[in-house]
């Protein structure tokens, strides 16, 4: 894949400022300010990882959580010592209780195992239009969701796996950060990333000048899926402890108000609605809490993080629909600067 | 013989159930192109005005509460389409679809802040819930009720599409809108009317699935609405024949699972299904009734 040198010092950039702030957290922040640094690295992989294949497709997915969930449970299945999963998982199949990997096969295994589910899923995708695929990809979450409960003996069903070891690290986190970033843009500005792109603007147009739709649909849905599998196992072996739920629609609706409000079309727009909606999410989670204000004891309010994720959404779509950076990439609004200055007339 | 029958009115009230829903999104989807997310919600809201109603105004005979369940949920429909989707009319597909998901999302946070999320108990009639027995074979009243009441507003929904002129509006909106448009058609009125109407068939399904469940909930309306968006897409999305095929092949299907699953894999029965329904789009990507996915190539 050849992609522009612009492209590519855009992505590092941008990959950097991920990177000093994760130092900037490492060296100075509090026990619990870590914490969310970390929540937020991994939901801005997430988030990275769907634009992949929302951004360049235009196909609303609903369905990438579910990668994370897979991954996150073959990871905590793998990586979780015997000791533990022999009271933890005491009717487990295939003899898992009688083995534990070290975390880092573990996540190499999550990965492939989520990829060979993404390539059967991914198989039925590309065959639909845009609605019905969205409506495939609600169905794929549901799936994952309804396997994980019921498998009790594999994977604890609705009840927490616990005892997963917590190896990951901040500076693992910045790192796939960057990688993931550096990824997204690498294929969304590759020839095969504009064809997609130009496919999804025309289909009749693009594949009459010879792009192979279903094969890029595809390409961009495994790649989408490899980023949320490595996000799912980053997870997983930070906290250590994961439930059903973790992997439902709370961080699917989180997920999507990210990508739209920040423009799906772009991956520097994924990075920045991240960061605001997570700004955003804390605000409301405290205010949530019923904290005391200015003397006044305010209400109990819980629902208000659902109810500003809902607003976010409505509101991109009724003012901004194509997000707050539309389809430009932090390297563009240099490049148009430049420009600007340099006297030339840009629209 | 008696199990057959049991379970074929199993089938059928439950497909008809989720053939009322599909139909309401289909021909939402069909007039404006909206995939409306928060078709589900609108259950919810008809059961929390069924609620309110009982509670606050204490009205304690459920025969009240069914017209105000259809009711409210018509009215809303018509409020979200006036308030929520117009902005995005004539927007691509996409945008409209988020935002009826963003909608989605705040009819259940509003509910999960003003009301809780513990599920609030709404009076039913005895009848409903009552059984009426055949030679043998006990039927509840509201497995034989649901199924009349989907064959009677199918066949109103036909009679009005066909013979009024709205109706035959709505039909031609569904092939092209402007030129709908250019007859002298207010697309307003159109758009209006397939909201009502999707609010009508959802206040409907209401009513049931209260009779059913007899509390509500913030997310009641999610469950019955996916399994109503998967009926729609095995029909074919869009279709309105479809629609109402997709949801009794989806019935069918639920039923002949809980029969044929053991116990201990009962739990599984959604997966199973959206996995079968994911091979049959495999191998027919346009589900039943509807049109090829046109990727511009030749067939």
């Amino acid at each position: 894949m050849m992609i522009e040198r612009r492209a590519l010092v855009g992505a590092v950039v941008l990959g950097l400022c991920i990177a000093v702030a994760g130092l900037l957290v490492w060296g100075f922040a509090a026990p619990y300010h870590q914490r969310l640094f970390f929540t937020f690295l991994v939901n801005l992989i997430a988030v990275v990882g769907l634009q992949v294949f929302m951004g360049n497709s235009d196909i609303t997915h609903f369905g990438h959580v579910g990668f994370m969930g897979i991954s996150a449970y073959v990871t905590a299945i793998l990586a979780t010592p015997v000791a533990v999963k022999r009271s933890a998982l005491a009717t487990a199949p295939f003899g898992v209780n009688t083995f534990e990997l070290s975390p880092l096969v573990a996540v190499l295994f999550a990965i492939l195992i989520t990829l060979a589910v993404a390539f059967l899923v991914g198989l039925m995708m590309v065959r639909q239009a845009g609605i019905a695929a969205t409506i495939a990809t609600v169905a794929f979450l549901v799936i994952v969701h309804v396997v994980v409960m019921n498998w009790v003996d594999l994977t604890r069903g609705p009840r927490a796996f616990y005892g997963i070891p917590p190896k990951a690290t901040i500076g693992w986190a910045v790192a796939t950060a960057f990688g993931a970033i550096v990824l997204a843009r690498a294929f969304r500005d590759s020839r095969w990333g504009l064809q997609l792109r130009a496919s999804s603007e025309d289909v009749a147009a693009a594949s009459a000048v010879g792009v192979p739709i279903r094969k890029l649909r595809f390409a961009a849905w495994m790649l989408s899926a490899f980023i949320m599998a490595v996000a799912g196992a980053l997870f997983t072996l930070f906290v250590g402890t994961i439930s059903p739920k973790s992997f439902y629609f709370d961080l699917t609706f989180l997920t999507i108000a990210m990508l739209i409000l920040g423009g799906m079309h772009s991956v520097t727009g994924a990075v920045v609605g991240c960061v605001i909606v997570t700004a955003g999410v804390e605000t409301m989670r405290f205010l949530e809490s019923g904290p005391v204000f200015a003397g006044a004891k305010l209400p109990e309010m819980f629902g208000l993080t659902g109810f500003f994720l809902g607003l976010v959404i409505v509101l991109s779509m009724a003012f901004r629909p194509s997000g707050l950076l539309g389809s430009d990439e932090i390297d563009d609004i240099w490049h148009r600067r430049r420009l600007r200055k340099a006297g030339v007339e840009v629209s | 013989m008696e199990y057959l029958l049991q379970q074929s009115m199993n089938a059928l009230s439950l497909g008809g159930e989720y053939a009322l829903l599909a139909l309401g999104l289909a021909i939402v989807f069909s007039v404006m192109g909206l995939v409306n997310f928060a078709h589900g919600d609108m259950i919810t809201f008809g059961g929390y005005a069924m609620f309110l109603v009982a509670a606050g105004m204490g009205i304690a005979n459920p025969a009240l509460l069914l017209p105000v369940g259809v009711l409210s949920v018509v009215l809303f429909a018509m409020f979200l389409e006036k308030v929520a989707f117009k902005p995005v009319r004539g927007a691509p597909p996409t945008t409209g679809m988020l935002t009826a998901f963003g909608v989605s999302i705040l009819i259940q946070n509003v509910a999960l802040i003003f009301v809780g999320t513990r599920a609030k108990s709404v009076p039913t009639m005895d009848f409903l819930i009552s059984n009426v027995t055949i030679g043998s074979v006990r039927i509840p009243v509201v497995q034989i009720l649901e199924t009349a009441v989907t064959v009677i507003a199918i066949a109103l929904l036909v009679v009005f599409l066909r013979r009024t002129t709205i109706g035959m509006a709505m039909r031609a909106a569904a092939r092209d809108v402007s030129t709908v448009r250019l007859m002298g058609v207010r697309a307003d009125r159109v758009i209006a009317t397939a909201f009502a109407i999707s609010g009508f068939l959802a206040g409907l399904a209401t009513v049931f699935v209260l009779a059913r469940r007899g509390a509500v909930d913030p997310f009641m309306g999610f469950t019955p609405v996916l399994k109503a968006f998967v009926a729609a897409v095995i029909g074919g999305f869009g279709s309105l024949p479809g629609a109402v095929i997709g949801g009794l092949v989806l019935g069918v299907a639920e039923v002949m699972m809980q029969v044929v699953l053991p116990e201990s894999m009962a739990g599984f029965r959604d997966a199973f299904i959206f996995t079968a329904v994911g091979v049959l789009l495999l191998v027919r990507p346009q589900g039943i009734l509807g049109e090829r996915p046109d990727f511009g190539e030749k067939s």
